[in-house]
C-alpha cells in the first residue's frame, strides 16, 4: 500500500519544492505543497504540474490526491495567520 | 463520432457542466459529492451533469480533453475550471460565485 511518505517522496523526486506535507489513509491523500515554480502558474496549471511529476502513479496508485498549491510567500502569510491564531 | 466531439457536444449543452462519478441526486465519491454541493451554495440551479462511471469512454477521455487525471472536473462556458479542491478555493474566495454568475 502507499504511505503518505510515499506520496511525499514522489512529489519531491518529481519537482523542486520548498515544503512538502502528506497526510492520509492509504487511499486518500491530503498533500500541501510549497513551490517557487508556481508563482506563473494559475491554479489549474499548478495541480497539472503535480500530476506530471506523479506520473503514471496517479493512475495506478493513487486513487485520490487532494491538493493546496502555494507558493512560499503565500505559504509565508498562511503560517504567519495559523501563529496568529486567525 | 470521436471521443473529443462527444464532450465538445456535451459542453454545449449548458453553459455549467460537471463530469462527476454518480448524479447529483445520488453521488458515488466524496469529492463529486462535494462539487455538486458548492454548485448548489453558489446559487446554481440550471447545470448539466455527466455520470462517468456509465461511459468508460468518456470517463477515460476527458482526462486527456483537460490534461487532468481525476473526476470530478467543472466545466464553465466550455472551458475547463477546476476538480473540487479549485471549486472550494475559488468558493471561498469568491470567485467561483463571479464565474458561475458571468
Amino acid at each position: 500500500m502507499v504511505t503518505p511518505e510515499n506520496v511525499e517522496r514522489y512529489i519531491r523526486e518529481g519537482m523542486p519544492c520548498e515544503h512538502v506535507q502528506v497526510s492520509g489513509d492509504g487511499h486518500h491523500f491530503e498533500a500541501i505543497i510549497v513551490s517557487a515554480r508556481f508563482e506563473s502558474l494559475n491554479r489549474v496549471q499548478r495541480h497539472q504540474a503535480v500530476y506530471r511529476a506523479l506520473g503514471d502513479r496517479m493512475r495506478e496508485e493513487i486513487h485520490a490526491l487532494s491538493m493546496q498549491t502555494l507558493t512560499p510567500e503565500q505559504w509565508a502569510i498562511s503560517a504567519n495567520a495559523e501563529s496568529r491564531g486567525g | 463520432m470521436d471521443i473529443k466531439d462527444r464532450i465538445d457536444t456535451e459542453l454545449t449543452r449548458s453553459p455549467v457542466v460537471l463530469f462527476m462519478k454518480g448524479t447529483p441526486t445520488f453521488p458515488q465519491c466524496g469529492f463529486s459529492s462535494r462539487a455538486v454541493q458548492i454548485l448548489q451554495a453558489c446559487g446554481v440551479q440550471d447545470y448539466h451533469t455527466i455520470n462517468v462511471l456509465e461511459d468508460q469512454h468518456i470517463r477515460e477521455g476527458i482526462k486527456q480533453y483537460s490534461n487532468w487525471p481525476t473526476i470530478p472536473q467543472l466545466y464553465v462556458n466550455g472551458e475547463f475550471v477546476g476538480g473540487s479542491d479549485i471549486m472550494m478555493e475559488m468558493y471561498e474566495s469568491g470567485e467561483l460565485q463571479q464565474v458561475l454568475g458571468g
